[in-house]
């Protein structure tokens, strides 16, 4: 499925695709390894990292490298309407889309109790700030943090999230605020 | 009993609402410390969330995606290979960038609580060690002017937003510093190049984020 083709995530600050020289990703689309190689590696943390929150660490490596393959794939219909970064970013999104509806054909994990995250502890005394977050947002329910992801790190909109996800705007902006009012217990 | 006004923080905070709706929450927000409480801390959550990092795995997952995409094996002698895996500088520079996160934001933070660029270095002035240039003057002007509005609207975010970004600004230019540093005796690793770029852009994007905050008051 394609659904991502549909929509435009916002992803302003990384359009100028300063990290993805044209001639790189020409190369790459000709087949040129070493020029996909380095696409790899220039964008590798920020899919992987995408991957991972969506995932909750879950298959990240896996799933990180079938959204390289894909990419290798399907490089050839890559024609500039947008910059390589949005590009790569919606097939990742996409990528592991498929996975989590692969693993449930319904979207009932939208709807999954409360109590999984009510078993994390308060917040927490070390200063790694950045880390206890994360640590904090692979406890949300997959739905919530599917949207939370989505909207708060990645900056889609509720239409957008609702198209990826096959649910209502409502749905998404609900399963925002929860996953919200569950992480500020772990914000200080 | 749960305020009904705590279901529509997010919609309020995302400016979602109708002008009608955001006006009887703003009514409601005057009155009510609860919400307006968690009105501030559902704000730093988006904030933080916002000024994520991103973090390479582990380990390389290359050797896995060229083996399905049937790529050949590069030609290159062992030892060389060998000698690249043993410096591993992507790494190095990695747990650099873990460590100052997880000590730097929250050292100045604690002791500093002046602005992002006010940080210590690291080590030497980069300017001191680069021997190579890293100008760039529409990058340059678009933080300038994005650090100007955050300086501007400061007074319109709540003080931890405001510490949260600023720790994480900190964190990013020292990131940056040591990307150009390790440059520095090191020009031509593809690898610093692309830590340095995508530290830069998480600074743009950051900034940009924090801006929209302001202008949304």
């Amino acid at each position: 499925m394609e659904a991502l083709a549909l929509v435009a995530p916002v992803q302003a600050a990384f359009e100028s695709d300063a990290a993805a020289p044209r001639d790189e990703v020409a190369l790459a689309a000709r087949g040129d390894v070493r020029a996909f190689e380095a696409l790899y590696r220039t964008h590798l943390p920020r899919v992987h990292s995408l991957v991972r929150r969506m995932r909750a660490g879950r298959d990240a490596d896996e799933l990180t490298q079938d959204v390289f393959v894909r990419v290798w794939q399907k490089l050839g219909t890559f024609r500039g309407d947008s910059s390589f970064t949005t590009w790569l970013h919606r097939l990742a999104v996409n990528v592991v889309i498929e996975r989590f509806r692969t693993e449930q054909a319904s979207r009932a994990r939208l709807h999954d109790g409360e109590e999984i995250f009510n078993t994390l502890a308060g917040p927490a005394l070390t200063r790694d700030v950045g880390l206890d977050f994360e640590a904090a947002l692979e406890k949300l329910p997959d739905g919530a943090r599917e949207i939370f992801v989505l909207h708060d790190v990645e900056g889609y909109k509720h239409h957008e999230i609702a198209t990826l996800l096959e649910i209502s705007a409502g749905t998404s902006k609900a399963q925002l605020h929860r996953a919200r009012m569950m992480l500020r217990k772990h914000l200080t | 009993m749960t305020d009904p006004w705590i279901d529509r923080l997010s919609e309020y905070l995302d400016g979602e609402l109708t002008p009608a709706e955001r006006a009887a929450l703003d009514t409601h927000l005057a009155g009510c410390r609860q919400c307006a409480m968690t009105l501030d801390e559902l704000r730093a959550v988006a904030a933080r969330a916002g000024a994520l990092l991103p973090r390479a795995p582990e380990s390389d997952l290359w050797p896995g995606i060229a083996q399905r995409i049937d790529a050949p094996p590069a030609v290159v002698p062992f030892s060389t290979r060998r000698r690249r895996f043993s410096f591993t500088m992507p790494q190095l520079v990695a747990a650099g960038l873990a460590l100052m996160i997880m000590s730097g934001g929250g050292v100045w933070v604690l002791n500093h609580g002046g602005r992002a660029t006010d940080m210590p270095k690291v080590a030497a002035s980069p300017s001191a060690v680069l021997p190579i240039s890293f100008a760039d003057p529409h990058y340059d002007e678009a933080i300038a002017d994005l650090q100007q509005t955050l300086q501007d609207g400061r007074s319109q975010l709540d003080p931890q937003t405001i510490r949260i970004i600023e720790a994480n600004l900190a964190a990013i230019d020292q990131a940056i510093d040591q990307c150009r540093q390790a440059l520095a005796a090191d020009p031509a690793n593809l690898y610093l190049h692309n830590h340095l770029a995508e530290a830069r852009q998480r600074k743009l994007a950051l900034l940009r984020r924090a801006a929209e905050m302001v202008n949304k008051g």
